[in-house]
């Protein structure tokens, strides 16, 4: 069995820290309003940065496990 | 480790040179639509999301290269893919902060938004360290090439009974002569339609394979179970080995590569510029990352997975000693047949060719725009008519072209030096993108960064990376996160995060302290001769950076020596660079996106919802770039007289190759109908009896 340091913590790490980039990116955006929320167009921008993030963090942690345990 | 030779056969080199022919002549094809500099160097901002994403392919799969992701894919299995899957924690500011900025202010170069947003100054330091960014990357590129083309001839030709050996230089010198022949002629429009066309063949063919590989295998299952179970893991190991370990990567590629690739590579970005207005290059960009990468990933690191899973059988058809970088080539040799080879190799090299000349590209546009244009600014040159200069420009465009591809092979030697391209490629970013990622970002996203901060961003940045590439061991250890040292190439990853670090710090700082310098600068110039007591400044701060260039003295007079040089340098910059708020900010900040708007339209803009119109079109026998659409179809498009549009081709499956930006003129009454001036008709190479869609931008 691969160690912690090799499978979660990379993981951990990579969402953690790399999700804060991401979420003062999205904060920046919205205060400056190169993304509005109110507008159509932009609330459709907005939900499909955050599904890209998550849909990132999806794929990895399915194939940390298939790793793990297939 | 053992390098191979001689593994092409004659039906693989004529599968090769037809590929070869065949893009060649569809890139020269496209050459015509080059009428100006604005057409040769961003294809006339005119395409579709799709044809812009698709040729993004080539030029991201060419630079990362199967040759490096192969390597890393044999020596540590699946987590070679991570470098594909960790860049959208950037995307947000990229897509709302960055491209409106370069496709508003219709940037041409990085190094022009340094000059627009701090001073001309800052644009000739910028062009420096843009231009060391490039023709690295190129040598980067060419070395890879290199890599992957001298394993198929053989070790040496006789010719007129001379024995002439294949070096890999040489191979390199060949291959840079034949990219400089389409880019050199074709410029942006060939780049893109080239690129579409290697895109596409280059994912089929590195998904087939992985499919005949899994195949050769006995299955998937078989294939996952011949993998150690270390190999089967996405992401690498936190903080060891030395040579790919998680943590380095993620500063390394996550955060300084992704930022710098995607906020400061002219290839990519000129890319995102040729596609039609900004929600298209957005499209394009998501599309890119949420689904092509992913599939990248796989496409050039499953030879790798397939060598490891082919030493796991008994008896193994790889040699257990492959040179990591030959392993691409290797394994397809083993699992293709005769011709199926050569067509896999063409579609790799030509992949490679395309993020080449993407480069070539590149780097004559910001010699163009950074350097021949000021120069010819400056010395006033006008030779002839508007028509004989935009050909000469071209044509010095072309000259630039290859002399840049010249470098680019000079690039090659210091890479060299690792024992993979993929090490090469990890450390060129370290070093070459921290100063440039930090100056466009604090430039773009913050208001207050001053130009006294971003001038000793540059210089001061790049002072403390170069003492802390002499002194790792005490300088990066403490940052390091576990990562041991090797003492060969020491912290070739985890760098990028103490070269961020110091970039940023000093940027910061000094921006911080603009108050005070402008107080002491104030004070100064109530001094009798200030202007000499200055430039003496400028002169110990150049006699400093020698001083770190050439590491004389220990670690505490170096580190000392660029504190000094860092208060010298904004000294100077406040003393001597004039920044005035009002033209330096306006439409160049995140923060006044909605006036470079404007900027760009020459007006109001207008952003109301409106149909996009399907017409026949008529020429108007003048040369006006403008349009004249019906009363009623302005009515439909929401669209006043003087606003932006787009007329296109209304066949969708050309990518708006046939299209052109204009504005709308006054209306008439013609329903249906769009009278378009001879440029416009000439630059988009409408069609007679084809129907055009007239869409409103601003």
């Amino acid at each position: 069995m691969p160690s912690f340091s090799h499978s979660w913590l990379p993981f951990i790490y990579l969402y953690g820290v790399g999700g804060i980039f991401f979420i003062a990116g999205m904060i920046l955006i919205k205060k400056a309003k190169v993304l509005n929320p109110e507008k159509k167009l932009d609330r459709r921008w907005n939900w499909l940065l955050y599904f890209g993030f998550f849909y990132y963090m999806a794929i990895h942690f399915i194939m940390i496990i298939a790793a793990l345990y297939w | 480790m053992e390098s191979l030779h001689g593994l092409g056969t004659t039906t693989d080199w004529v599968v090769m040179l037809i590929y070869f022919a065949g893009i060649m002549l569809f890139g020269s094809y496209f050459a015509k639509y080059n009428r100006s500099t604005n057409d040769f160097f961003f294809g006339g901002r005119r395409f579709a999301w799709w044809l812009i994403s698709v040729s993004i392919v080539a030029t991201g799969v060419g630079s990362h290269s199967f040759i490096k992701y192969s390597a890393k894919g044999l020596e540590h299995g699946i987590a070679s893919t991570m470098t594909y899957m960790n860049d959208w924690f950037f995307m947000p500011i990229f897509l709302f902060g960055w491209l409106p900025i370069v496709i508003y202010t219709r940037l041409k170069s990085i190094p022009e938004y340094f000059e627009k947003r701090f001073s001309p100054t800052v644009r000739y330091i910028a062009t420096i360290f843009q231009l060391l960014y490039m023709i690295g990357y190129l040598g980067i590129g060419l070395l890879t090439l290199g890599k992957t083309i001298t394993p198929l001839l053989p070790q040496s030709f006789a010719i007129l009974g001379m024995t002439i050996p294949v070096t890999m230089m040489g191979v390199i010198i060949a291959i840079a002569v034949i990219t400089g022949i389409y880019i050199t002629f074709g410029g942006q429009t060939a780049v893109i339609f080239t690129d579409l066309i290697q895109g596409l063949i280059l994912l089929l063919a590195g998904l087939f394979v992985f499919i005949i590989g899994i195949n050769y295998l006995g299955g998937f299952d078989k294939f996952w179970h011949l993998l150690p179970p270390d190999w089967r893991l996405p992401l690498a190991d936190f903080n060891k080995p030395p040579d790919f370990n998680f943590v380095g990567i993620f500063w390394q590629d996550g955060v300084a590569g992704s930022v710098g690739f995607l906020f400061m590579n002219m290839g990519l970005i000129m890319r995102f510029m040729s596609a039609k207005n900004l929600d298209e290059g957005r499209k394009a960009a998501i599309f890119n990352v949420l689904f092509l990468l992913p599939i990248s990933a796989i496409v050039v690191s499953n030879a790798g997975w397939i060598g490891k899973a082919m030493l796991g059988l008994v008896p193994s058809p790889l040699n257990a000693n492959v040179n990591p970088d030959e392993v691409f080539v290797a394994v397809t040799h083993i699992i293709a047949s005769k011709g199926v080879f050569g067509f896999v190799i063409a579609a790799l090299t030509a992949a490679l060719l395309s993020t080449v000349d993407s480069l070539i590209n590149a780097i004559a546009a910001v010699y163009m725009n950074d350097i021949h244009a000021p120069l010819k600014e400056k010395f006033k040159k006008t030779f002839g008519t508007k028509e004989s200069e935009t050909k000469k420009e071209l044509n010095a465009a072309r000259i630039a072209s290859a002399v840049f591809t010249g470098i680019g092979i000079l690039a090659t030697i210091p890479f060299s030096s690792y024992p993979t391209v993929y090490e090469a490629h990890g450390y060129f970013h370290s070093i070459f993108t921290p100063p440039l990622v930090a100056a466009i970002f604090l430039g773009a996203f913050w208001n207050r960064f001053t130009t006294a901060g971003v001038v000793v961003t540059f210089l001061g940045g790049s002072s403390l990376m170069i003492i802390g590439a002499r002194y790792p061991g005490v300088l990066i250890t403490p940052i390091a996160h576990g990562v041991p040292m090797d003492p060969v190439h020491p912290y070739t990853y985890i760098s990028a995060l103490y070269n961020t670090i110091v970039c940023f710090g000093v940027g910061i700082i000094v921006t911080f302290l603009q108050d005070p310098l402008t107080l002491l600068v104030n004070n100064i110039k109530k001094i009798p001769n200030h202007k000499i007591y200055m430039s003496g400044t400028v002169v110990i701060s150049a006699l400093l950076l020698l001083l770190i260039w050439f590491n004389i003295g220990g670690l505490p007079f170096l580190l000392l020596t660029s504190f000094i040089l860092v208060f010298f340098v904004a000294l100077a910059s406040v003393y001597f660079l004039k920044f005035d708020p009002d033209s330096h900010l306006e439409g160049l900040t995140i923060w006044s996106i909605d006036r470079a708007k404007e900027i760009f339209k020459g007006g109001k803009i207008n952003e109301r919802d409106g149909e996009i119109i399907k017409v026949n079109w008529k020429l108007r026998n003048d040369a006006e770039e403008i349009i004249n659409v019906s009363i009623k179809d302005m009515e439909r498009m929401s669209a006043e007289v003087g606003d932006l549009v787009y007329i296109s081709d209304a066949r969708k499956y050309l990518g708006g190759l046939k299209s052109v930006h204009s504005r709308l003129g006054e209306p008439h009454n013609e329903d249906g109908i769009v009278y378009v001036g001879i440029e416009n008709k000439e630059s988009a190479q409408f069609v007679e009896g084809k129907i055009l869609s007239v869409e409103k931008e601003l």
